[in-house]
């Protein structure tokens, strides 16, 4: 099964690099290296982190609504980012852009473990999770309003919606470490996410360190999620969807979904994307709408029919 | 308002509330100057800013300006409208500068603003240096093709300054007036990409222009004091395209 999984990305990631901004051109060498290629990587980079981190949030968290998108965490890392990038920070010294979306979303991951950490029922883990997206989003346009450059506030739908245009390869390669060091960590916690989908003290009778466990999927998470926001913007449900498309073919058990996580999370973006890209072909549009406006329309209502499932 | 009257009239303290008529006013009657806007000051924008230094500023709320007795006010078509509402009902003159498109334009508003500033041989004084000047550009054999990109993928299409400018330079304009994609440039790539001068703090629509992709295409660099209002400077951004 995840063979197949691994081929459709394969082939989907080759065909992105087919597929131009409103052009179904072949791209010449130049388009291909500097445009289309780290937009490829970049889905493929993004997607992973966003598709693993909401597959080891739902078996952490037992909770099948977490996503690191609706628990505002992709929404602190772009904060950060915002904050790095607009003052200037990134512009002196490349690297702080990473780190402020890094220093986000571990500012927002720990928060929300810390607060599960007390009382990990559902509903208030998503509600303190729409509070902390409330206060980011908030604290975002803020930090744009103060931004100097006159065409800060203007981008704000780039960070709250996300997007994969146009962004330079040395931004992609500046994320990529962390995120492969993130889902790195992530896919390490399958034994741990099986014993805690059996509650935390019999996972502690297992001999399974569930504090260590959950911290390593805060600090995962945010690595995995964090400099993706930081270069793409907040691409939400990608991480939500993901777990639950999985089920079906790869059961309930949590550490049976994180080999193949990543895989669906990239090809679910990177397919994203080339629908964004091809729209302005049949829609009136006069540019691609950012790929996070596509994500979340058929997101949510994904969202809504979880929600009515887990009904009584 | 009437030409003739603002001329009888003799206009002695005279505010300007817009960046474009700033710096006509302190070309034409720097002596008259009862206040700028205070964008005349930010060298990123303003031809005018080592002038306007010295000059006072001030915002374009009515109290602000009603508390410095102009005798005239200069504004243009957009902006600021309640407030200039407000300060017709209190029978300050009010001149509404359309702003020019193109060469011929900047002849007309020259004129007129002199005109109505009473200092009709300095407007003549301009324009016979900005004549010299569009006449001393050399005339390529061959017009490069051009492309004027601005932040967010904007171009200046035909009707623009900045295509009376292209055309003043010897260069055809590659815009249609639509906005062009980072790919669709590099599809088509003209032979002279211009581009503004970039502010000093980032945002994402400015560093898309500094993107990698663009390193290949030659470019220049213009700063945008010169090219986003018209005046008799606008010879100069032809004249820096030229070079």
């Amino acid at each position: 099964m995840i063979r197949w999984l691994a081929l459709l990305l394969a082939v989907l990631a080759a065909v992105s690099l087919f597929i131009g901004d409103a052009t179904l051109a072949l791209p010449d060498r130049l388009i291909l290296w500097q445009l289309r290629l780290p937009r490829t990587l970049l889905g493929l980079l993004v997607g992973s982190g966003l598709g693993l981190s909401g597959a080891v949030l739902q078996g952490a968290l037992r909770n099948p609504l977490a996503d690191p998108g609706l628990l505002g965490i992709t929404g602190t890392a772009g904060l950060g980012a915002v904050i790095a990038f607009y003052w200037g920070l990134a512009a002196a010294f490349p690297p702080a852009l990473a780190a402020g979306g890094l220093l986000g979303a571990g500012v927002g991951a720990a928060f929300l473990l810390s607060f599960a950490g007390g009382a990990p029922s559902g509903p208030s883990l998503i509600l303190a999770g729409v509070a902390v997206s409330a206060i980011a989003a908030a604290l975002l346009a803020l930090a744009l309003t103060l931004a100097p450059n006159p065409f800060a506030l203007a981008e704000i739908t780039f960070w709250l919606m996300g997007g994969l245009a146009d962004r330079p390869l040395w931004q992609v390669v500046l994320a990529a470490p962390t995120i492969l060091l993130g889902v790195a960590i992530l896919l390490s916690l399958g034994r741990g996410l099986d014993a805690l989908s059996l509650g935390e003290d019999t996972a502690r009778s297992l001999g399974v360190p569930v504090t260590r466990t959950l911290r390593l999927a805060a600090v995962g998470t945010a690595f995995a999620v964090g400099t993706g926001a930081a270069v793409a913007g907040s691409i939400g449900f990608i991480g939500l969807v993901v777990p639950h498309l999985l089920r079906p073919w790869f059961g309930e058990r949590p550490g049976a979904l994180l080999p193949a996580a990543p895989l669906a999370g990239a090809a679910l973006l990177l397919a994203a994307d080339m629908l964004v890209r091809l729209a302005p072909l049949v829609l009136p549009l006069s540019a691609a709408p950012p790929v996070g406006v596509l994500t979340a329309l058929l997101g949510a209502p994904f969202l809504v029919a979880i929600a009515r499932r887990g009904e009584p | 308002m009437n030409l003739a009257f603002l001329r009888a009239h003799a206009a002695e303290r005279v505010v300007s509330l817009n960046l474009c008529t700033d710096q006509m006013l302190v070309l034409l009657a720097p002596e008259k100057i009862a206040a700028l806007s205070p964008l005349a000051r930010d060298p990123a924008l303003s031809f005018v800013a080592p002038q306007a230094e010295h000059l006072p500023v001030v915002r374009a709320s009515a109290e602000a300006v009603l508390r410095l007795h102009p005798d005239l006010i200069l504004a243009a078509p957009y902006g600021a409208q309640t407030t200039l509402a407000l300060l017709q009902q209190e029978r300050v003159p009010l001149l509404r500068i359309a702003l020019p498109q193109d060469f011929a334009g900047i002849r007309q508003m020259t004129r007129l603003l002199a005109s109505a500033l009473d200092v009709p041989q300095r407007g003549e004084a301009l324009l016979a240096a900005m004549d010299a000047e569009l006449a001393a550009l050399p005339r390529p054999d061959h017009a490069l093709h051009a492309l004027v990109w601005e932040p967010r993928g904007l171009t200046a299409g035909p009707g623009t300054l900045m295509d009376a400018v292209l055309d003043a330079a010897g260069m055809s304009n590659a815009s249609d007036g639509r906005n062009m994609s980072l790919e669709a440039l590099l599809r088509h790539p003209p032979d002279l990409l211009v581009v503004p001068a970039t502010p000093a703090y980032p945002s994402l629509a400015t560093t898309l222009l500094d993107h990698p992709a663009l390193a290949a295409l030659r470019r220049l660099t213009i700063p945008p004091a010169l090219t986003i209002c018209a005046g008799p400077f606008s010879a100069q951004a032809a004249a820096l395209l030229a070079r």
